[in-house]
């Protein structure tokens, strides 16, 4: 029996489409992912399901959900649905719990006021979910002191509480590192199994792959390609899937390793706190001209504040950082994980490119050499930050790095923002430009298959403060 | 905890500024202040080189700065405010006169202002760029532009003058509190109400009152469990702050109806540069700020333990 | 503590238009009307007392027999010449004790947002009195008081946002492309707070003409004979039933001037 079906369902700006008609079904048990990028209009394919579109959209379709039949075109006819039939889950947890709020409040509320139970049994029930997720002794916690796994669990538990069989949740991994986002799937699916209906919303193909059931691949707000997720990702039919599915970095294949050059820096018994914790200690490497040294490990684990300390910005407690001789000081730079964020804001970025060649004595000639070869288009330079795509402002920042020479960058997490084509791109140019302008690259990323198959050499570290080595001799000298 | 202590510095600070003020102040009194300060006190007739010098000493206006300021900050930090230039009471005693009305009547004004404005501004704050937001943000606008004397006029004007519906001054009945008490209310209220639409407006627009209405939260439940609770916290910070407006307004409005409070002694000591009863009243309102706000903190750090850390 | 933030709202370009175009109205009669009628604020005539308005005086006058015209025209340059010097004392001072304080941190730092904090705590009419009772000469004890209470505006604001931007990882990114603290300053800080500075001084004008209209109106600011707002409607004030265009007027120019002043500032509130 389908537990949920939605019929040609549309959405619309005024008078133009921006979600063509998707139709879907979701069965207890058999989870369905949506998987899209950013602008396929996969988000408003679920806020059309749940009524929960902006004001300014407007929907059409129907959707048929046991013995009820709902219209698209009247939000309001949902809101008796949620909590009761359907359960949503938001991108962030943290955000959507009610800071002021403790952990088992947020879940008994839905039990006592939407189930009706009494006040001391609504209590009980909310104790017994948590620590079936696991939560037993945080009840008592505001959501700041809980971690974006806890929060996650929490949300779940009060989402359901209200009895819905029918779980939706969009982009549940949002800001989550790998090992997160695996525990929140295997949640996800426990839920499922259940008996309920599991929607995924998700631009990550790793959970698509880990959710399976069926799947279907929206692009500019049309289908592109639907089926059982397992057979789709195995062996996709259209163009378009199979580039998407290609960008996984789990399919890449390793980078050649390039002939080393001389050593730009060597890293010696390094250590860093932060808070008074030690986040990692008796870190040393050196990184050659040419070579890519990769940087992994959970959230919090102090990769990122590694690659400040080799930069210089962040003063280890142990330990120290030696230059080639004969550097200037903006030879070593860096690239930052949100690149909007990592430029003036109120400048076109000409104006601030156009600064950085002044500086440095370069001409115009030379950004605009460089230009084509990132792949940009002249057009850009009149735009601010804000008014360009994260891919294509990462490869301006990239573009910028340039101008000054560079022989080491520090690639901080730079593309866990991009979609997966995009990051892709991205990356095999970061890879190009290390080789052709020959400087070594310190590459930050928590994923460990992206690291894997750029990186010459990979540093592992561990969430609490242990590191450990990945595809043999790497610490300690290996780079020579 | 280190709330409090940073709450302790701002009082200290607090007092030495009003300590400096004041002595300045006393230092810049013409050369014959001593002459006349004694004349207030016990009378023309009465006066003589001798009282002048006694008054002269007692005040530290002769000798050298330095030391004449710190001895000055040193009753300060006594709690000796000295006697009032031109009664000859003590300055505690004055101001335990008149604290009363004031308090009184801020009181009134405070409550009316959290009537008015607030509830109008979580109402506009559901629905942000609806008619009422709109008609709350033309009117509050408009009394924000207008400054409590102006409003005074012109409550006098219309409700004493033309409809002769209020008493314009006096003190004691009930009635007699409305004129002034709505004069500070309404440009309180006005700005109140701004602070509740926002915090309204932006605390409606969080994923996580989204998705308590997602757990099947009615509208009025997620209100009552989500939202109050989350609008109090800016509201509550930001009424500490007002306090300083509601001060200012007691001065002007006292002064224009007449009101026998703190504000009237303080534009009538300044007037008559009586400088311990200006600095007993200073230190008074300027602690009051401290303690309400110290009382606000913790309040908030309640509401929100985020605040605590 | 005390950093109850300010909330920033798109100001609509056409409510900060609306707000300038009062101001400039009430600052241009101020400025031309006394030259297309010319005459004297302070000439007494008592055959005119509360006189209907004449070719003369176009407003009438007041209980003295003098033009309430020119009398209004002279007030209002009065108020927003001391109220812009103010401004002007205050956002620089705070302007550079702000990114001092940002910038250098420390110790200076903690010096200078104590003594802020401090008189935040203090009723600004109140410290302008006691200065004003310092000071001789009224119009320069208000430029000195207004000027020591409207400093802590704009340094919180800039010591506020020059904080957050040279955490930024933009200006992490200048600095390390090898630029220094004037190129940061000017291309990272200034555009932050430029904007603040222009809402903060409209907000600070008007609150010091509120203020020095407030004290007069309760005999402790301007003295007469000098034509001040707050002076002019108290004096006026008694003759209501005889002359309400003499009080209207000044109560009028007030109003419109503030509400010019509080819509070019945008809605923002602190």
């Amino acid at each position: 029996m389908t537990l949920l079906r939605a019929e040609n369902i549309t959405v619309s700006e005024g008078d133009t489409p921006i979600l063509h008609p998707v139709s879907l079904h979701l069965d207890p048990g058999e989870p369905l992912v949506v998987l899209g990028e950013t602008g396929s209009g996969k988000s408003l394919l679920a806020q059309a399901i749940m009524g929960t579109l902006p004001k300014d959209l407007s929907s059409k379709g129907r959707v048929v959900l046991g013995e009820r039949l709902l219209d698209a075109a009247r939000p309001a006819g949902f809101r008796p649905l949620w909590g009761r039939e359907m359960a949503v889950l938001a991108q962030e947890p943290w955000l959507s719990l009610d800071p002021l709020m403790r952990a088992r409040a947020q879940v008994s509320e839905a039990h006592r006021l939407v189930r009706g139970l009494g006040a001391a049994e609504a209590r009980a029930q909310a104790q017994n979910d948590l620590a079936r997720l696991g939560l037993g002794g945080a009840e008592d916690r505001y959501p700041h002191e809980l971690s974006g796994g806890m929060a996650q669990r929490v949300a779940i538990a009060a989402a359901r509480a209200g009895g819905a069989r029918i779980v939706i949740a969009d982009e549940p991994t949002k800001g989550l590192d790998a090992a997160r986002r695996d525990e929140v799937a295997d949640l996800l699916l426990a839920e499922l199994a259940q008996g309920g209906g599991l929607l995924v919303i998700t631009h990550d193909l790793a959970l698509a792959r880990r959710i399976g059931g069926r799947i279907v691949i929206l692009r500019d707000g049309k289908v592109v390609e639907a089926g059982v997720t397992r057979s789709v990702m195995a062996a996709p039919a259209k163009d378009y899937s199979r580039e998407l599915i290609a960008a996984d970095p789990e399919t890449w294949t390793a980078r050649r390793k390039p002939p080393a050059g001389a050593a730009v820096l060597t890293a010696t018994g390094l250590a860093a706190e932060r808070g008074g914790n030690r986040l990692f200690s008796e870190i040393s490497f050196d990184l050659c001209e040419g070579r890519i040294l990769g940087v992994t490990g959970p959230s919090g684990c102090g990769k990122s504040t590694l690659g400040d300390v080799v930069l210089g910005l962040v003063r280890p407690v142990a330990g120290r950082v030696e230059r080639a001789a004969g550097l200037p000081p903006t030879a070593f730079q860096k690239l930052y994980q949100d690149p909007v964020a990592a430029f003036p804001r109120h400048r076109t970025l000409g104006r601030t490119l156009a600064d950085v060649a002044r500086r440095h004595g370069q001409t115009q000639d030379r950004i605009n050499a460089l230009m084509p070869r990132l792949g940009l288009a002249p057009v850009l330079l009149n735009r601010r930050p804000g008014a360009v795509s994260g891919g294509e402002l990462q490869r301006l920042a990239l573009l910028r790095l340039l101008l000054v020479r560079p022989r080491f960058i520090f690639a901080d997490e730079p593309t866990s923002r991009l979609d997966p084509i995009t990051q892709r791109q991205v990356i095999s140019l970061l890879t190009e430009t290390v080789e052709r302008e020959g400087c070594g690259l310190m590459l930050v990323s928590h994923e460990a298959a992206l690291v894997g198959a750029t990186a010459d050499h990979v540093l592992s570290l561990g969430a609490e403060g242990s590191h450990t080595e990945m595809n043999g001799p790497i610490v300690a000298g290996a780079l020579r | 905890m280190k709330t409090l202590i940073t709450r302790g510095i701002q009082a200290v600070m607090v007092a030495v500024l009003i300590g400096a003020a004041t002595f300045a102040m006393m230092r810049s009194l013409p050369g014959d202040a001593a002459y006349r300060i004694a004349a207030g006190r016990y009378g023309y007739d009465n006066v003589n080189t001798a009282a002048a010098d006694a008054v002269r000493e007692e005040l530290g206006l002769g000798g050298p700065a330095l030391p004449a300021f710190l001895n000055w900050l040193g009753d300060l930090a006594r709690l000796d405010f000295g006697t009032s230039l031109v009664t000859g009471n003590p300055v505690i005693a004055e101001i335990g006169h008149q604290l009363g009305a004031s308090l009184a009547l801020a009181a009134v004004a405070v409550l009316l202002s959290l009537l008015i404005g607030p509830p109008l501004g979580i109402l506009a704050g559901l629905r942000p760029g609806g008619v009422l937001d709109r008609a709350l943000l033309i009117v509050s606008t408009g009394l924000k532009a207008v400054p409590q004397f102006l409003m005074a006029l012109i409550l006098i004007l219309v409700l004493s003058v033309q409809l002769k519906l209020l008493p314009a001054a006096g003190h004691g009945e009930a009635r007699h509190f409305i004129l002034p008490a709505l004069a500070l209310a309404l440009g309180l209220a006005a700005v109140n109400a701004r602070i509740a639409r926002d915090a309204m407006a932006r605390v409606g627009a969080m994923p996580y009152y989204a998705f308590a209405q997602w757990k099947g939260l009615s509208r009025r439940q997620t209100l009552m469990r989500h939202g109050l609770r989350n609008v109090s916290v800016p509201l509550l910070t930001y009424l500490g702050l007002q306090f300083v407006t509601l001060v200012e307004g007691v001065v002007v409005v006292e002064a224009v109806f007449g009101w026998p409070g703190i504000g009237h002694a303080l534009v009538h000591a300044i007037f008559s540069r009586d400088v311990p009863m200006v600095q007993g009243t200073a230190l008074v309102l300027g602690l009051s700020f401290v303690v309400i706000n110290a009382v606000i903190d913790l309040v908030t750090q309640r509401i929100d333990p985020r605040r605590a850390a | 503590m005390t950093d109850a933030v300010a909330i920033p709202r798109p100001a609509g370009q056409a409510v900060r238009l609306a707000g300038a175009t009062l101001v400039a109205t009430v600052l241009a009669f101020a400025l031309i009307g006394p030259m297309i009628v010319p005459g004297d604020p302070y000439a007494q005539s008592l055959m005119q007392a509360l006189g209907a308005p004449d070719a003369t005086a176009p407003l009438g006058h007041d209980h003295l027999g003098r033009s309430i015209f020119h009398r209004l025209a002279h007030a209002l340059r009065l108020s927003p010449v001391i109220a812009i010097a103010a401004v002007l004392t205050a956002g620089g001072a705070g302007l550079v004790l702000g990114t001092l304080a940002a910038a250098r941190g420390g110790w200076i730092d903690r010096i200078l947002t104590i003594l802020a904090d401090a008189l935040l705590a203090l009723p600004g009419l109140l410290l302008v009195l006691i200065v004003l009772a310092i000071v001789p000469g009224t119009a320069l004890g208000f430029w000195a008081g207004l000027s020591l209470v409207l400093w802590v505006e704009f340094f919180r604001l800039t010591r506020a946002a020059t904080r957050d931007t040279l955490a930024s990882p933009a200006v992490e990114a200048s600095r390390l492309l090898g630029f220094g603290p004037v190129y940061v300053f000017r291309t990272h800080i200034w555009p932050e707070i430029a904007p603040m500075m222009l809402t903060a001084a409209a907000f600070g004008t008007a609150t010091a003409i509120m203020a020095i209209a407030a004290l007069g109106f309760v005999h402790v600011g301007m003295r007469a004979p000098t034509p001040e707002l707050g002076l002019m409607m108290v004096e006026l004030l008694p003759y209501w039933r005889e002359a309400p265009l003499a009080l209207l007027s000044p109560v009028v120019a007030t109003f419109v001037l503030l509400l010019g002043l509080t819509l070019l500032a945008g809605s923002r509130e602190t």
